[in-house]
């Protein structure tokens, strides 16, 4: 007798949604979600492990932190200097100073 | 009329057998998120995309935004497949919850129906759809 073959397609999942209000996300906010992605700690884990993967994933909230907050700096440079270029120097300094 | 919980479609499993489908991240079928009031009425019965009470507001267009695929893995004994997470920036739109099409596959054809619980609201700012850990346990589409 053939067993029976079952295919489950499970229906448990759950996405998140993050907004903001009259701004965009910060730098910080986005590493923490990058981190989430990068590192996922099961509640079953052994606690030394959890800690120890808790404390990666700070790290690297940092370090991913850091290089969006660059990313963001460095363009910024460039829209300062396309907006510079089309004529318009006063708008193209209040977005440098931002 | 509401949104009931998180539905995979029925017509979508039929949908598969079919290889109506392609989740892959290179030359795959186009996917879709669609943002909807609590007026929308979806469960496991819906077969396809419709305009009909989807959320409309300033950095919105129908038919929502482009997913990016992630090439399908496997995780022990269970397939699975995800997406990256989906902006809609600069964006002034309330919504309830979200259906994924192939906006590629005639009809197109729905996946599953996402309840986010609650109206959710952004104003002049982002509004971020974060897909689920992609593992066996959590990811968005798998088949265990």
């Amino acid at each position: 007798m053939i067993p029976e073959l079952n295919i489950d397609l499970p229906k448990d999942f759950k996405v998140e949604v993050h907004t903001t209000q009259n701004r965009g996300f910060t730098p910080e906010e986005i590493a923490e979600r990058c981190a989430e992605k990068i590192i996922s700690v099961s509640d079953e884990a052994h606690p030394a492990i959890q800690a120890q993967a808790r404390a990666f994933q700070k790290r690297i909230v940092q370090l991913v932190g850091f290089y969006l907050r660059e990313a963001v700096k460095s363009d910024r440079t460039t829209v300062y200097n396309a907006i510079k270029d089309a004529g318009h120097p006063d708008l193209a300094e209040l977005i440098r100073r931002m | 009329m509401a949104f009931s919980g998180n539905f995979m479609c029925t017509s979508f499993k039929k949908e598969l057998l079919e290889a109506v489908h392609n989740f892959k991240n290179s030359g795959g079928s186009t996917f879709n998120l669609a943002l909807y009031t609590n007026s929308a009425s979806f469960d496991a019965s819906t077969t396809a995309y419709t305009a009909t009470n989807e959320v409309s507001g300033t950095g919105y267009t129908a038919k929502g935004g482009e997913l990016t695929r992630v090439d399908p893995s496997t995780s022990g004994t269970t397939a699975l497949t995800d997406f990256a997470d989906l902006t809609f920036s600069t964006a002034t739109i309330t919504a309830r919850g979200a259906l994924i099409f192939n906006e590629s596959a005639s009809g197109d054809p729905s996946v599953v129906v996402l309840d986010f619980g609650g109206d959710k609201t952004s104003t002049a700012g982002d509004f971020t759809i974060v897909f689920p850990t992609a593992d066996a346990s959590n990811a968005i589409i798998r088949i265990a």
